[in-house]
């Protein structure tokens, strides 16, 4: 599980973080190499999020350090997107007194020509000119997804995209994120498409790495799944 | 007849300085969600910097200039080095400190010029052209209307054209979305309090010769009314602020022209209660419109 290695792409080392008396990750090592769709799972308050904050910069660990492209990195939340980092936020964190070609500009590397291809390839191009607010939240949740692809992130970092979706949205988010040229960092509670869409996956439970591997590993893991289901399979 | 056309123009001239300096007020509440008490404070401090260098050079543009650059640097400055550093959890932190400011700007612009009163020139002529006999605008009003006009432009083309206004108003609207996408938000708020006080700047520049002059305290009563303005139109408004400038602009002309000048204090003031007591959003608010 642990990768202690300078190759391409981005690596967590023994990350611990501890709020308080609440160790949030304990000793989490991940190697996200390029291309790779790398899936984050776990029971609620296994430490997901955070630890997609510590690669954001949002949290500081105790103890660890990452490293893009064999290099450290000390994340800083303004200065990822410039490091080809983009993510987004469990539901839906629009700016809703601005448009959707606005909103999406905002995180565009070129503002016009990227925020348009990523409009049109999330299909919410239409709905440029009106405010986020106005959509349904299936559209919502497309916007936010075209304002990360605006950016042509080398790593795209989903936290909880298929959350509040239908079957027929959570089909096409499957088919977008095998289609993306990025890197992709997928936290989800939605098995089907962690499943369907994943190379790898890391299994998290009360902030301890409790598995690492691929879809097939992870289904007949017994850990597994007595952290899902409280007994072992 | 006559009096009412010359008390409408009067106090739209008037409420063009009060749209501008309600302009600044909406460009600080927006970035960072505080009303700058010290903001008449900050003008006027701006202004003897600009009439200082107006004295010395015999330029009384070079002082213009020099005004509105001294209130980009002085909001900057307020930014960095003091509004940073304030605990915002609480919202009446940053009023408090602001407060603070005043007094700190006042007591120094006091020990520094004294406590009298100094003329403020105006670049061009206060006497009104008058046209079929009726007394209309100023050489003067011309130029705040034009002063005033060119900040609006500008600025909207700054928020609605540029990415860095782009920037700038997802900064204000979500902050930690923003970082993630690139933006600088701390940078974003610097450049926000700088441009908010050059508009102060230019306010205070713009009505100073048109009152008493200088003083430390003289764009306190200024301040009320724009402040009355900008709640008027909605602190989340820059347009409803504009809007707002000028009906406290007609409506101060109207009660000083039929009433008396010493009834307009009080008549800011009440308007400004009525109009928190009943649409304490403005009158032009978007409602929800950081909800992002």
């Amino acid at each position: 599980m642990s990768t202690e290695s300078a190759d391409p792409g981005l690596a967590l080392h023994h990350i611990t973080v501890r709020f308080g008396g609440l160790l949030a990750l304990d000793d989490v090592s991940l190697r996200v190499p390029p291309g790779r769709v790398v899936g984050i799972i776990g029971p609620n308050g296994a430490g997901k999020t955070t630890l997609f904050n510590v690669i954001c910069g949002f949290v500081t660990p105790q103890s660890g350090a990452l490293t893009l492209d064999g290099r450290p990195f000390r994340p800083r939340p303004h200065q990822l997107s410039g490091r080809g980092i983009t993510r987004t936020l469990q539901g839906v964190g629009q700016f809703n007194g601005m448009t959707v070609l606005e909103n999406v500009q905002v995180g565009a590397r070129r503002r016009d020509d990227d925020a348009w291809a990523a409009l049109e390839r999330c299909e919410v191009a239409e709905h440029a000119h009106r405010r986020p607010g106005e959509l349904p939240y299936a559209k919502r949740k497309r916007v936010e997804l075209a304002r990360a692809l605006a950016a042509r992130p080398r790593i795209l970092m989903l936290d909880e995209p298929a959350g509040g979706l239908d079957t027929d949205e959570i089909r096409w988010l499957a088919d977008l994120i095998r289609d993306t040229e990025s890197t992709v960092l997928l936290v989800e509670h939605h098995m089907e498409l962690v499943m369907s869409v994943c190379d790898e996956i890391l299994v998290l439970d009360f902030g301890k790495p409790i598995a690492l591997g691929t879809p097939g590993e992870i289904r007949s893991n017994d850990r597994v799944a007595e952290a899902y289901l409280g007994t072992a399979a | 007849m006559d009096r009412f056309v010359f008390l409408t123009f009067d106090g739209l001239s008037r409420g063009a300085v009060y749209a501008a300096f309600a302009l600044a007020l909406v460009l600080i509440w927006r970035a960072a969600r505080i009303v700058n008490f010290a903001q008449g404070a900050m003008a006027v401090a701006t202004a003897y910097v600009g009439y200082s260098v107006a004295d010395a050079t015999g330029s009384y543009w070079l002082g213009f200039v020099v005004a509105i650059v001294a209130g980009l640097l002085l909001g900057a400055g307020v930014e960095r080095v003091v509004m940073r550093f304030v605990d915002h959890s609480s919202p009446l932190n940053g009023v408090v400190v602001a407060l603070g400011l005043v007094l700190i700007i006042q007591g120094v612009l006091g020990m520094l010029y004294g406590n009298e009163f100094r003329p403020a020139a105006a670049p061009f002529s206060r006497d009104a052209f008058e046209i079929g006999g009726v007394a209309l605008l100023s050489r003067y009003d011309l130029f705040v209307f034009a002063a005033v006009g060119a900040v609006v432009v500008l600025l909207t083309l700054l928020f609605t054209r540029t990415p860095t206004g782009l920037r700038m108003r997802a900064a204000a609207f979500a902050p930690d979305v923003s970082r993630l996408l690139g933006v600088s938000v701390g940078g974003m708020l610097t450049l926000g309090w700088a441009l908010a006080a050059a508009v102060g700047s230019l306010a205070g520049m713009l009505v100073l010769p048109t009152e008493l002059g200088l003083h430390p305290t003289a764009m306190d009563v200024v301040f009320i009314s724009a402040f009355t303005a900008a709640v008027l139109g909605g602190l989340d408004s820059p347009i409803g602020s504009v809007l707002g400038g000028l009906l406290v602009g007609l409506l101060l002309s109207y009660i000083s022209g039929y009433l008396g000048a010493t009834v307009a204090p009080m008549a800011v003031l009440a308007l400004l209660v009525i109009v928190l007591l009943s649409r304490p959003d403005g009158l032009f608010a978007r409602s929800k419109a950081r909800t992002a």
